[in-house]
C-alpha cells in the first residue's frame, strides 16, 4: 500500500508540532481475590498483585512508542475500589491499602495508581466509610496514589450526606497538603455516573462488571484538532468546522485503537476501550480554550462558549465511534481549568467565572475540575459546588465529576503553582453566599424521573 | 480453584519444612522472605516454585484463539513488518545512496521512494518492506544514521499510517 506525501507529512507533523500523543495505557487490574480478613496480608495481597501484573506496563508502552514513533505519555494503573477489598478486613483505617498501592506503583515506576475510591451514591457500607475518613491520610502519606468517590447516580440520586462528608475530606486534605498548596485535592475527586473502566485519573478504578485485568487507553490531541482549525480559519461554517474536528479525531483515536491493541497483545491481556478524551496539557498549544477560541468566541467564558463546546463535545465522539468499536471511558472534552493555559488566560482576563464553567460542564465531558478556590471557602460552599455538578450529571444520565482545591492561605485572584501536568490555576471567588441550611439538611436527594424528558 | 497467594501469614502458621502450593499461586515478596527467615522451602508439584506468569483472566485467554483479532484497515498481510522511512537534511551528492544502501543491509527493498531538493535541503519519503521481526533493529539503525549537521532520519511502523488515513 502507498500513501501519499501528504498523509505521510500529515502524521509525522502531528507527532513533530501538534504534540499529538497517548496520554495514557491504563491496566486495569481486579484486586477482589486480595480481600483478607487479616488487613496486613490483604495489602500484601493488593501489593503482590499490582506488582505481579503490572510490572511489564512501563517497558511494553515504551517499546510501542518507539516502534509507532508517537510517545505513550502516561503508564498507569487502575484497581478495584479499595472499600470492596478492605471490607473484609473490618480494618476502621484502610490508609494501609494506599501504601500498598504506592509502594507498588514506585516498584513499577508509574506516576499514578487510581482505585483508593468507594461507591456511595446510595449509602455507605462500613468499609465505605472508613475508606471515606481516611483519604486524607492516604493522600498526605502518598504520592501515586489517587482516589475517587461516587456520590451521586440517574439511578440512586444524589447521597448528600457523601457529598458532606467529601466536602470535609475535600477541605481536610487540603490541610494536610497545605505546603504543596493542597495538591493533595488534585488527586481526590467526585464523580456523579462514574464510569468502571476511565483510564484517567484521579478517577481511575476498574469498576464493576470489568474482567481480571484490562489495558484501557486515553488519547489526547487538543494540539491537532487546534491546528487543524487555525487552517480551516474563520470562514467556514460550522458544519465544515464540525467535519473537521470530526475527522481530526478519527485520526486521533486510531492512533489510540491501535496502541491499546498492540498493548494488551504484548502484555497478554484484553483490550478494554479507547477513551477519546481531548485531554489538555499545560504545554503551549495543547489547549481545549484554544480550539473554543478558533471556533470562534473572544475569550473562553464569553457568550457563544457552552454551545461551542457543545458541538466540539459531540464531534470528537461521533470521530471517535467512527474509529474505534470499544470507545469507552469519558470520552469528549477535558476542561481541566490549571492545566490548560487557555483556561488560565481566561480566568486572568476575567472571562471565565465558576458559574460559566459549570454551564459548560453540562455539555463537556467530565466536570468541574482542577478548580482552585479560597482556602477559607466553607464546607458548605464546596457541598454546594458539587451537589450542583452532581446534579447536571444526574439529571442529565452523564458523567460528571469534581476535583476541587480549596488552596490554604490563598485570596481569590491570587496564583497557585503545582508544577508538571497539574499546572498553574488562579484561585476564583466562589462568591458571597453559600448554603448552610441546604448542607445542614444532609439525606438524600431522590433519583429523578426517567420519562417525560424535557 | 487454585490457591491465589501465599502470604506471610500463611507461612507462618505453617508447620514442617515445606509448603506445597500450585504453580500458579502468586507468593508475595513478605512470604518469600518469612519462608527464608524460618528455613521452610516453597514448592509446586514440579519442584520449586517460581514466579508464573501473570494470570491476565478467562477474556485474556480467549483473546488470541479469535480470529484475528478485528480487521486492520485495508489489510495487507505483505505489509506485516513494513516502515515509513523520512529524512530532511542538507544536500550533498550520495545521500540517497547512503540510506538505500543501510535499508538493504537490513535487507529491506524499498516500495516507493520519492524525494525532492528545495533550496540546497532535501527531504526523502521511503516505503520499506522489511522481514519478519526485523523492525526495531533497522529502525536503531536508521535513526542513528543522522547528525545534527549532517541530516535526521524517522522511522515509523507503517501501520500507524494505514490507521490513521485508511478507512
Amino acid at each position: 500500500m502507498s500513501f501519499t506525501d501528504r498523509e505521510i507529512l500529515e502524521t509525522i507533523r502531528m507527532v513533530e508540532l501538534e504534540t499529538l500523543d497517548v496520554r495514557t495505557t491504563t491496566l486495569a487490574i481486579s484486586l477482589l481475590d486480595c480481600a483478607d480478613p487479616d488487613l496486613e496480608s490483604a495489602c500484601e495481597k493488593v501489593y503482590a498483585k499490582v506488582v505481579h501484573h503490572g510490572k511489564n506496563l512501563v517497558r511494553v508502552a515504551n517499546s510501542i512508542a518507539a516502534d509507532y514513533g508517537v510517545p505513550i505519555v502516561n503508564k498507569r494503573i487502575a484497581v478495584t475500589p479499595i472499600a470492596w477489598i478492605g471490607a473484609a478486613s473490618g480494618a476502621e483505617d484502610l490508609s494501609p491499602f494506599a501504601r500498598a498501592l504506592d509502594a507498588a506503583a514506585d516498584e513499577i515506576g508509574i506516576d499514578f495508581i487510581g482505585g483508593y475510591s468507594a461507591y456511595v451514591d446510595k449509602g455507605f457500607t462500613r468499609a465505605d466509610r472508613a475508606l471515606v475518613d481516611s483519604i486524607p491520610q492516604a493522600l498526605e502519606g502518598t504520592k501515586h496514589v489517587c482516589s475517587s468517590i461516587v456520590v451521586a447516580s440517574t439511578k440512586a440520586g444524589i447521597n448528600m450526606d457523601a457529598v458532606a462528608r467529601f466536602s470535609a475530606v475535600v477541605k481536610e486534605t487540603a490541610r494536610r497538603t497545605a505546603k504543596d498548596g493542597g495538591l493533595g485535592c488534585a488527586k481526590l475527586v467526585c464523580f456523579a455516573n462514574a464510569v468502571s473502566d476511565n483510564p484517567f485519573v484521579a478517577g481511575a478504578h476498574s469498576g464493576v462488571g470489568e474482567a481480571e485485568t484490562v489495558l484501557n487507553v486515553g488519547v489526547s490531541g487538543p494540539g491537532v484538532v487546534r491546528s487543524a482549525l487555525a487552517r480551516l480559519g474563520p470562514e467556514a461554517d460550522l458544519l465544515a468546522v464540525a467535519e473537521t474536528v470530526k475527522r481530526m479525531a478519527f485520526k486521533i483515536s486510531r492512533v489510540g485503537e491501535l496502541v491499546g491493541r498492540e498493548a494488551a497483545r504484548r502484555l497478554g491481556t484484553t483490550f478494554g476501550i479507547v477513551d477519546v478524551s481531548l485531554a489538555p496539557t499545560p504545554a503551549e498549544g495543547d489547549s481545549v480554550a484554544e480550539i473554543l477560541e478558533l471556533i470562534g468566541v473572544d475569550k473562553t467564558g464569553a457568550p457563544g462558549t457552552t454551545a461551542a463546546l457543545a458541538l466540539l463535545t459531540d464531534a470528537v465522539k461521533k470521530g471517535g465511534a467512527m474509529a474505534s468499536s470499544s470507545v469507552g471511558g469519558l470520552s469528549g472534552a477535558f476542561i481541566p481549568v490549571s492545566e490548560d493555559m487557555g483556561m488560565i488566560r481566561a480566568v486572568e482576563a476575567g472571562a471565565l467565572s465558576l458559574a460559566k464553567l459549570e454551564a459548560m460542564t453540562a455539555v463537556c465531558s467530565v466536570g468541574l475540575d482542577m478548580v482552585a478556590v479560597p482556602g477559607d471557602t466553607g464546607e458548605d460552599v464546596i457541598a454546594g459546588i458539587i451537589a450542583d455538578e452532581m446534579a447536571i450529571g444526574m439529571v442529565n444520565h452523564k458523567t460528571t465529576a469534581v476535583r476541587i482545591i480549596p488552596v490554604p492561605g490563598k485570596k481569590a485572584g491570587e496564583k497557585v503553582e503545582w508544577g508538571g501536568l497539574l499546572g498553574t490555576a488562579i484561585v476564583q471567588d466562589p462568591g458571597a453566599f453559600g448554603c448552610s441550611v441546604f448542607h445542614r439538611r444532609a439525606g438524600r436527594i431522590p433519583a429523578p424521573l426517567q420519562s417525560y424528558r424535557n | 480453584m487454585p490457591r491465589r497467594f501465599l502470604t506471610a501469614e500463611d507461612v507462618l502458621r505453617a508447620s514442617g519444612g515445606e509448603i506445597l502450593v500450585d504453580e500458579s499461586t502468586v507468593v508475595t515478596p513478605q512470604a518469600q522472605e518469612a519462608a527464608v527467615a524460618r528455613g521452610i522451602a516453597i514448592k509446586t508439584g514440579r519442584g520449586s516454585w517460581k514466579e508464573p506468569p501473570p494470570d491476565r483472566g478467562p477474556d485474556a485467554e480467549l483473546a488470541p484463539r479469535r480470529p484475528p483479532n478485528l480487521p486492520e484497515p485495508s489489510d495487507d498481510p505483505r505489509l506485516e513488518s513494513a516502515a515509513i522511512v523520512t529524512a530532511v537534511g542538507r544536500n550533498r551528492p550520495g545521500v540517497l545512496a547512503a540510506i538505500t544502501a543501510k535499508i538493504a543491509e537490513h535487507h529491506g527493498s524499498v516500495n516507493d521512494v520519492s524525494q525532492k531538493v528545495v533550496e540546497g535541503y532535501f527531504h526523502m519519503i521511503l516505503t520499506v518492506e522489511l522481514p519478519q521481526g526485523g523492525f526495531e533493529g533497522f529502525k536503531t539503525a536508521l535513526e542513528c544514521m543522522g547528525n545534527p549537521d549532517d541530516f535526521a532520519v524517522r522511522v515509523m511502523n507503517e501501520r500507524i499510517f494505514r490507521y490513521m488515513h485508511r478507512v
